[in-house]
């Protein structure tokens, strides 16, 4: 049948390599062209139409915010008052690591970026103190996934879109599940600490914390404009990613002045080739996404997954499962556009919010970052460390022990993801 | 001709670009002259959308264009930008195969994916400039017809086309490509 041959016809040019918005489009109008009923017009139209939203601004101008914070140095700062904060304890800069993560989270929507950019300077940082590169690399890999969960977020911004629920309300939900992972990880940094005996990295002073914490004040404005901006309902995402763009290109350019016209140049090319890569596949993914839903693929798969059972716990390991499983094999951005219109229905049915269910399908999809085939994060850091894929591959591993159990907290209390969204918007 | 054979080697392993700190001097080697049409573009979107958070705050009253033409200059810089990650072939791709595949595999597979490329941007050309005929829609905020951007589509989509071209006979020459020999790579998420 035509929709077993679109299936087989992705999954095949995924595999063969063919970028993944292609490999979407390509099989959608293969798909049609086959069919004869829609145009091939409805191809293009699709495409268009599936970046022709107001809300997914936020997308460019959340991408462009976090490249200048990093070109004006500010991930150094975030670094070094991190270190003020934990790196008294033992295993201090695996703890630094993660706490730097979360800060950061706060200026970034993207785990890839917090991997490369902050990433650099952990992994440098834990080298030059004699940390094994195995351990440095887990943490790093591992902490980064909390940048997409801490609000701003770039998944949480596109699953908003296609699911069309609040993106201020998956915001303020992803705050306490991010916290949570940052707890879960330094509870592992801290049994490793243990089990190896690792150092502790500085002594703590409150001179030399409020010292980073002066050097660190204006960078540390940002996550506070971002973050306090959407959840005290004064900005909109699309406003607060403007809104911080803004701050730091006065940051960048008045008051740190590291940010010459060549540098700006850089960032803006940096932000316009990512924002292009996440929007191109958002296009293309939405094709796709259009076919399943005007096929009644959908309906068929709801039907399906509620013949099996209609135990809502059941279900939602079912859907976490597939969610790991699909995570593992496609990108994040896809992989929402896609499964959103698949997936909603069913879990809607069960009586679980649209709000919660965003945090579940974005914190499994990013446990995916963290294995391959398409382990983007892995990738990353096996790049920046110089450490062989697969040995990163296998050092990440015993950290998707803590995130696995935070996301299976978040996924049967709801409370957990739900208690910041209704007490600030409903 | 550098090329030695296999497609596993952790090959030129340049970091992947990051803006990073303050060390040393801006690496702009990767950009064209034609770049500069999208960089308008972003930055005319910039101005667009920081105007609408401006009126909404400052002079309490939205300017009503905004959002349609913050909406279309997305659209455009979506599509004009994916073409400077074709000429970079930084679309984000699943390599992880070509690890485990023997050599001449991976050089007829990797072949294969530059062919498919071609043809989808081409096909997606002839598409899009269809779609512009037909549109005869005007834009609601402004006297302008919504065919234009559909044309700045068809433009993109052109230019992917002979980008694609170039990098296909680039890898056809140099006997590899970034699927067998994974390089520098900007990813996102």
């Amino acid at each position: 049948m035509l929709l077993t041959l679109l299936f087989v016809l992705v999954f095949l040019l995924l595999i063969l390599g063919v970028p993944v918005a292609i490999a979407l489009g390509l099989s959608s109008l293969v798909f049609v062209l086959l069919s004869g009923s829609p145009p091939d017009l409805v191809v293009i139209h699709r495409m268009v139409n599936g970046v022709d939203s107001f809300p997914l601004l936020a997308v460019p101008f959340f991408i462009l915010a976090g490249n200048l914070m990093n070109t004006a140095g500010i991930t150094n700062r975030i670094f070094d008052f991190a270190k003020a904060c934990v790196g008294w304890m033992r295993g201090g800069l695996g703890h630094v690591n993660v706490g730097a993560s979360v800060v950061f989270a706060g200026m970034s929507g993207a785990a890839v970026a917090d991997a490369g950019g902050l990433g650099t300077i952990e992994i440098k940082a834990m080298r030059d103190a004699g940390y094994d590169p195995d351990f440095s690399v887990g943490v790093t890999a591992a902490s980064s996934t909390i940048g997409p969960i801490i609000p701003p977020s770039l998944p949480m911004v596109i699953y908003g879109v296609v699911a069309s629920s609040s993106i201020g309300q998956l915001f303020a939900a992803g705050f306490i599940p991010g916290l949570m992972m940052a707890v879960a990880l330094m509870v592992m940094v801290a049994w490793y600490a243990r089990v190896r005996n690792y150092p502790r990295d500085a002594r703590f002073s409150w001179g030399n914390l409020l010292a980073s914490f002066k050097r660190a004040f204006l960078s540390l404005l940002t996550p506070v404009i971002i973050v306090g901006g959407i959840l005290g309902g004064i900005f909109t995402p699309t406003e607060a990613a403007i809104a911080a763009s803004a701050y730091a290109l006065v940051l960048g350019v008045a008051v740190y002045r590291t940010l010459t016209p060549r540098r700006l140049l850089r960032v803006s090319f940096d932000t316009i080739e990512t924002t292009a890569v996440v929007m191109f596949i958002v296009a293309a993914a939405s094709i796709f996404a259009w076919i399943l839903t005007s096929n009644r693929v959908t309906e068929h798969f709801a039907d399906l997954i509620l013949a099996v059972t209609e135990n809502p716990i059941l279900i939602l390991l079912m859907i976490n499962v597939i969610l790991l499983v699909v995570g593992c094999f496609m990108e994040t951005i896809a992989a929402i556009t896609i499964l959103v219109p698949v997936l909603l229905p069913i879990v809607v049915k069960l009586g679980i919010d649209p709000v919660h269910f965003g945090v579940i399908m974005v914190l499994n999809l990013m446990i995916g970052l963290l294995t391959p085939p398409v382990g983007m994060v892995i990738y990353v850091l096996s790049r920046v460390s110089g450490v062989p894929f697969e040995r990163c591959v296998s050092a990440t591993a015993p950290f998707l022990i803590p995130l696995v159990v935070v996301l299976l907290l978040v996924t049967f209390v709801p409370q957990l993801s739900m208690f910041l969204p209704t007490l600030l918007y409903r | 001709m550098t090329g030695p054979e296999d497609g596993k080697g952790e090959a030129s392993s340049a970091p992947p670009h990051f803006p990073d700190a303050d060390d040393g001097p801006v690496d702009l080697s990767d950009i064209r002259p034609e770049d500069g049409v999208v960089l308008v573009f972003f930055w005319v979107l910039a101005g667009v959308v920081f105007l609408q958070f401006f009126s909404r705050y400052v002079l309490n009253d939205s300017i009503g264009w905004t959002e349609e033409i913050a909406r279309y200059l997305l659209i455009t810089v979506t599509f004009v930008g994916a073409t400077l990650a074709v000429r970079k072939n930084s679309h984000i791709a699943v390599e992880f195969f070509y690890r485990y595949l023997p050599g001449p595999w991976g050089r007829a597979f990797s072949t294969l994916v530059d062919l498919l490329r071609i043809g989808f941007f081409g096909a997606a050309t002839w598409i899009t400039a269809k779609l512009a005929l037909k549109t005869n829609q005007k834009m609601a905020s402004i006297e302008m017809g919504k065919d234009v951007v559909y044309w700045l589509v068809f433009a993109a989509f052109l230019m992917m086309t002979l980008y694609a071209l170039r990098l296909g006979w680039r890898h056809w020459r140099q006997g590899y490509s970034l699927l067998t020999r994974p390089g520098e790579r900007q990813l996102i998420d």
